[in-house]
């Protein structure tokens, strides 16, 4: 089992935002966790991640987390080598994994031709790519999305499938966090949130 | 990464410049008797109100400029910095690069604002008169990373700093204001207080602005301890 939440209870004041959270995902299987806004997503996804810390409940993860966000987090003005360059030091990658992993991602997600480009200077949706490849970089064993569909193009979001088809393969756990499922029947497992509880 | 900017340099490059030819401009060039209340009380220098403003202004430049880009370089990452902690970073790292960032921008500022002021007038001790508005810079570019860190919001971020840079460095620190000033105490403890004394000492005088240097760097450490503080709470992860 690659994660196992367990009664996962969030309060903001007297609001109480996730109402005993728990479900569990197995290794190479893509779960979804759909709600509306409102519903607790971000919170749970934030709890997840580890920016929170749930109020109550256990939380265990048996490996490597990747976490792309929903808005892309990057330096407008780094290139996009540097950026590979400055996670792959946050993953403590070694150079000769790095600059394969890098290789690989910028040929899968087809925008290596930007690679000495500064980011400000780049589309909306090669910022999605490379939001995507930096969650990528170190193999994750599980994948954490952020609301994927608001910024992928077309383009991106039939590359993140077929990535997702050899990721599984690997082992690795995908976990997308979304207000609303595509493709419903490429998820192993889909949790609905409402109101702070998972149906 | 500020850096790379281009118009961030330009501007950089222009803000003094202005600040200077205004100063040049406007200011008479009047001999004006006064005292530096971190020297002996009976100490008279006496300097043109020109010259005076010009290291006036050369101090406040120096702040206004470190407080906007250190508030810059900790508030607009702070995502990003979350981000790179998730995968692995750790915050103190951040803080480190951070922190070497400012230093490259307040030497570079200090030394191209101390370079303008010296094309005016002789100035004492250049070295010391460029190392005091480094002390401006380490206390308000701490200044600007302490409301950076503190605070979320970009505007509000901008008055706080706009808010104590003019009241401070912008006005009460001007040495022939202050010596008229009533409750100077205030003007103590300010911020540009000691970097102002130290620039004024090292540019018209022979006498030492050891003491000014060093509470200066105390008060900037005071920025930077608090800042680090609550960059570390914002940033760490709960894993």
């Amino acid at each position: 089992m690659i994660l196992k939440a367990e009664n996962m209870i969030k309060s903001f004041g007297k609001k109480m935002v996730l109402k005993g959270v728990s479900f569990s995902m197995e290794e190479g299987t893509i779960n979804g966790i759909a709600g509306e806004n409102g519903s607790g997503k971000s919170t749970l996804l934030k709890i997840l991640v580890g920016l929170w810390k749930a109020d109550k409940g256990n939380l265990q993860i048996n490996g490597k987390i990747g976490y792309c966000p929903q808005d892309p987090l990057i330096f407008p003005q780094l290139t996009v080598d540097e950026h590979f360059q400055y996670f792959a030091a946050a993953y403590g990658l070694t150079r000769h994994h790095f600059q394969e992993r890098r290789e690989l991602l910028l040929e899968e997600l087809n925008f290596g031709q930007y690679r000495k480009e500064k980011v400000c200077t780049l589309s909306g949706g090669t910022h999605q790519k490379l939001n995507l490849s930096l969650a990528l970089l170190h193999q994750p064993d599980l994948l954490i999305l952020d609301e994927p569909y608001n910024g992928f193009d077309w383009e991106t979001y039939l590359c993140f499938w077929d990535l997702t088809v050899q990721m599984k393969q690997r082992g690795c756990s995908i976990l997308v966090v979304t207000h609303l499922l595509n493709d419903r029947d490429r998820f192993d497992k889909i949790h609905n949130l409402k109101d702070g509880t998972l149906t | 990464m500020q850096l790379r900017r281009r118009i961030v340099l330009i501007l950089l490059a222009v803000i003094p410049v202005v600040f200077f030819s205004v100063v040049a401009f406007t200011t008479p060039d009047r001999k004006v008797p006064f005292r530096l209340s971190s020297l002996d009380g009976n100490i008279f220098m006496v300097a043109s109100e020109k010259q005076i403003a010009l290291v006036f202004f050369a101090v406040a430049v120096a702040g206004f400029l470190m407080s906007f880009l250190a508030m810059n370089l900790i508030q607009k990452n702070s995502k990003i910095n979350r981000r790179l902690i998730v995968c692995g970073y750790h915050p103190f790292e951040l803080l480190l690069s951070n922190l070497l960032a400012l230093t490259l921008m307040i030497v570079l500022i200090s030394v191209y604002v101390g370079l303008i002021t010296s094309t005016f007038f002789h100035v004492s001790h250049l070295g010391m008169m460029i190392f005091s508005l480094a002390l401006t810079g380490f206390v308000y570019g701490g200044y600007g990373l302490a409301v950076g860190s503190l605070i979320e919001g970009e505007l509000e971020a901008i008055l706080l700093i706009v808010l104590l840079a003019n009241i401070d460095a912008g006005w009460l620190q001007n040495p022939i204001f202050y010596a008229e000033a009533q409750n100077q105490a205030i003007i103590h403890w300010l911020p540009a207080y000691f970097p102002s004394q130290s620039a004024i000492i090292a540019s018209f005088t022979e006498y030492s602005g050891t003491s000014a240097s060093l509470s200066s760097l105390l008060y900037g450490s005071g920025f930077l301890a608090f800042s680090m503080l609550i960059f570390y709470f914002k940033m760490r992860i709960r894993k």
